[in-house]
């Protein structure tokens, strides 16, 4: 079942990035590419060549693998139609995720380029913000006993601020605005998309479908913290991705050290979630 | 004469290896006592399961230190200190730890003063002194007031009396005692000396200092808590939960910003000091409410203590090599030292994988199960155990996000990247010697107690478990999940794909001009982001001077220096500006007359003969 549901999300992951783009596209008055153009991406990217900078050491050639697996051990992990396998817990799965940002980081600062090094910086700065409050938001979903955060369609504060926690940690992991931008071509303001920046070919595509893989587990873990049932979890994603383009449409992107107070705003929430529930 | 040092070395930490083999399999064993004319003062050394661990911990190191460092300046005070820890853990007695743990304090100093011909290694050896010297005294204080009410020195007659006959004094001792574990353990606020002495001791001293005396001493504060002074009130847990939380997060705060390595891991190991606290203070906090919570508590926190001690010594060690070979721990002129120290960078980066609690690494085992224990916590036990649970757990993520920013720096601009200054381009890649063995050896453990920490965390789940008295807690789920084990995979695939379908090799894009090492990204500038970030707590100071030249828009140089100010600092120098002005008043009454001395001793004479009447 855990295997069904990770190639599910791998195979689905690439069109809901495809549909977001379209219609992120659309509001703002551009035809945009088709919903499909991601498999398109990822298929010519894979049969390219890949190029890296001079005297790049393994490390640089292991991350993308390794960042692709962890974007695997996600989708395995999403409680959305299997349980999550044996003893792999929020913890461990926040750990995970520290791995694959730890190891691409890494690896950007060995390309020896200053705008990939400079992005690895800045994604390191803010995701010390970033975990805590990815944390602390799934930590208050489990806590044992706790009535799930919908129980009879009435929405609990303490579901309100944690998922108001979980949309921005999702936000942030997905690179997406008001925190990072995904479509700007402009290295200088590319955090994500800038640490890797010197990747092409066959490991840039590994390096966006794990991209891609994370984001659809993420707003699946942010649905499965709205309903325990499977309809509306599939239903959440949905609504769930569109409130995300529409975020993105109203609002500009963040300056770089205004991010912090909106990534500390989602931890004082989470924290505040967790405390209702166990108060 | 090096030599033979050396192989001391090895033999004691041999020695401690199997004293901790035949404490765990046999429980208390007394090894020997010396009566003396007043029973306060007799010595008893023994071996106890709770000083297994630590006894373990300090054989391996030992071992380590001496077979890789053959060839030593320090040996002797190396071996004098392995010595003198290896008697802390086995003393039994009131007399015996406080003698024993004097000598370790003396040992350490000579280690920490190694290079006493530099005013900053003075300083930090005074400071270190200063409050080993307090710590020392305070824990004899609290220790006699156990031992005055027990009737008798053995630690068996403290634990029972405590047990027995609770108090006002209890509490006191406690206060006391946590003063002096916490000094030596370097736990805010008594961590001002540790990031100055830990760094500037030689490598492999740095290593026993960081790796087995903060053990030590976390070992004094469960010693206390548990045994000694047990059951402590819950408001003490509260406050190791307090102070371990502010330990961890700023330790950590200030390694990530830091660019001298071997004070960067000072810092951490600050840090990993306050994880470890956390875990007992919380243990404490659920002693009453969850016995067998409490048991998986205390044994995370030793589990980390060990793992701790292994990763950090590791990472010191590397730093010598590293010193050794460059000339400068400065991680602004360090650069690619995969290829010109491969056994020693290929170890460090375990070490690293290890320290950040990456899976599948042994950190990530301790540090997960601490979380798991505290998220467990959060719903069960009494409001002041839960909030404290909710508040350990921010700090412990906090902690962590940034050790990652941390040590991704540590790894990304010394260990990868490319040369920027000295032999780590050039000059011949190192050969597989003592000392790299060592390392590697440490490694090693690393990785076999996170692929299986049942093997290790199991006895100390069981010694938890004894030392709040329920049954071992079930530790077979601390394995690792093997769907976490797919990064790993999709590593080594991504390795194969490229060897398979090849990789072209292209110079970086730096927009057109030529990227030279000098262009990489520097260490103080991947740190920038969270010094402004954290500015509140780091209160950076940006030093920049530009020299123009004949014309403002070509300046001939500019030299731009940032540094952080220590919140504590102030305050601190304040305290010893004081503690100086009285000892100089004090100076007075000593004029150097040996009939006035005879007088002082008459008077103090008749004074105690009219007290104790």
């Amino acid at each position: 079942m855990i295997l069904v549901q990770t190639l599910l999300l791998v195979a689905l992951a690439p069109l809901l990035h495809g549909a977001m783009r379209q219609l992120r596209a659309r509001l703002a008055g551009r035809p945009g590419p088709p919903a499909v153009q991601p498999y398109r991406d990822l298929a010519r990217l894979w049969t390219k060549q890949a190029v890296l900078p001079e005297r790049a050491s393994w490390l640089a050639l292991c991350a993308p693998g390794v960042a692709l697996g962890v974007a695997l051990t996600l989708a395995a992990a999403v409680p959305l139609f299997a349980a999550p396998p044996g003893a792999l817990d929020v913890v461990a799965l926040a750990l995970v995720l520290g791995l694959g940002r730890w190891v691409l980081a890494v690896a950007a600062l060995d390309m020896r380029s200053g705008f990939t090094a400079m992005a690895a910086s800045r994604e390191m700065s803010l995701s010390a913000l970033t975990e805590p409050a990815l944390l602390i938001a799934l930590l208050g979903a489990r806590v044992a006993g706790a009535p799930p955060l919908i129980p009879h369609g009435n929405v609990s504060i303490a579901a309100a601020l944690a998922l108001f926690a979980f949309v921005v940690v999702t936000l942030a992991e997905t690179a997406r605005v008001p925190i990072d931008n995904q479509e700007t071509h402009y290295e200088l303001t590319m955090i994500h998309e800038g640490q890797v920046l010197e990747y092409g070919g066959w490991q840039l595509a590994m390096l966006q479908l794990a991209a891609q893989v994370r984001q659809l587990a993420f707003l699946a873990i942010a649905a499965g913290l709205l309903a325990p049932n499977l309809p509306i979890a599939l239903a959440g994603i949905v609504v769930l991705s569109v409130l995300i383009t529409l975020i993105e449409n109203a609002f500009a992107r963040l300056r770089l050290f205004e991010i912090p107070q909106l990534l500390t705003t989602a931890i004082v929430l989470a924290v505040a979630s967790v405390g209702v529930r166990i108060g | 004469m090096r030599r033979l040092s050396a192989a001391v070395t090895t033999l004691l930490g041999l020695l401690c290896l199997g004293a901790a083999a035949v404490a765990f399999t046999t429980g208390p064993l007394p090894l020997g006592h010396l009566d003396a004319a007043v029973p306060l003062l007799r010595l008893d050394l023994g071996l106890d399961p709770l000083a297994a661990p630590f006894l373990g911990l300090l054989g391996v190191l030992a071992i380590a230190v001496g077979l890789g460092e053959r060839r030593q300046e320090y040996g002797w005070p190396l071996a004098a200190f392995v010595a003198a820890m290896a008697c802390v853990l086995t003393a039994r007695s009131v007399a015996a730890f406080v003698l024993a743990w004097e000598a370790m304090a003396l040992a350490s100093l000579l280690l920490v003063a190694a290079h006493v011909e530099l005013r900053t290694v003075r300083r930090a050896a005074f400071a270190y002194v200063i409050v080993s010297q307090a710590g020392a005294l305070t824990i004899l204080a609290a220790l006699m007031l156990l031992a005055a009410h027990a009737g008798d020195a053995s630690f068996a007659a403290l634990a029972r009396a405590a047990h027995d006959q609770g108090g006002a004094w209890r509490d006191v001792a406690i206060a006391l005692a946590l003063f002096g574990f916490g000094s030596k353990a370097g736990l805010f606020p008594l961590h001002f000396w540790l990031p100055r002495a830990h760094p500037v001791a030689p490598a492999p001293a740095s290593a026993l200092l960081s790796g087995a005396m903060l053990a030590i001493a976390l070992y004094g504060i469960v010693l206390l808590c548990f045994v000694l002074a047990a059951p402590v009130a819950p408001v003490w847990g509260v406050v190791l939960v307090a102070v371990g939380a502010v330990s961890a997060v700023g330790g950590i705060l200030y390694a990530a910003v830091d660019d001298d390595l071997k004070r960067l891991l000072a810092f951490s190991s600050i840090e990993h000091v306050g994880i470890v606290t956390i875990g007992i203070g919380a243990a404490i906090l659920f002693t009453r409410s969850q016995p067998p919570l409490a048991a998986t508590l205390l044994g995370a926190a030793l589990f980390h203590a060990v793992n701790h001690g292994l990763f950090k010594s590791a990472l010191f060690l590397g730093a010598g090599r590293i010193a050794k070979r460059e000339g400068t721990v400065d991680l602004n002129q360090l650069g690619g030292l995969a290829r010109g120290l491969p056994w020693t960078s290929s170890a460090m980066l375990v070490a690293i994988l290890g320290i950040a609690a990456l899976p599948p690494l042994n950190g990530f085992a301790s540090e997960w199960l601490l979380l798991r224990g505290l998220a467990d916590g959060l719903t069960v036990g009494d409001a002041t155990a839960r909030t404290s649970a909710l508040a350990a757990i921010v700090a412990l993520v906090l902690a962590g996000g940034l050790a990652l920013a941390c040590f991704a720096k540590v790894c990304g601009i010394a260990l990868f990247g490319a040369a920027r200054h000295g032999a780590g381009a050039s000059g011949a890649p190192e050969r597989f010697d003592a000392g790299s063995g060592a390392l590697a050896g440490l490694a090693a453990l690393c990785i076999a107690i996170g692929a299986f920490p049942q093997l290790v965390l199991a006895p100390l789940a069981q010694l938890g478990a004894q030392l709040i008295g329920v049954a071992p807690p079930d530790v077979a789920a601390a394995r690792i999940p093997a769907v976490a084990l797919l990064p790993l995979a999709g590593g080594a695939l991504a390795l194969v794909l490229a060897r398979v379908r090849g990789v072209r090799f292209a110079p970086t894009w730096s927009c057109g001009s030529l990227p030279g090492a000098a262009a990489q990204y520097s260490a103080t500038a991947f740190s920038k982001p969270l010094r402004r970030i954290f500015a509140f707590v780091l209160l950076p100071q940006v030093e920049k001077r530009v020299d123009a030249g004949p014309s403002p828009w070509f300046p001939r140089a500019i030299r731009y220096r940032t540094t952080t100010t220590h919140v504590l600092d102030r305050t601190i120098r304040w305290i010893g500006a004081r503690v100086l002005l009285l000892s100089r008043l004090g100076r007075r009454v000593q004029s150097r007359s040996l009939r006035l001395y005879l007088a002082y001793a008459a008077i103090v004479l008749v004074v105690v003969v009219a007290v104790a009447r």
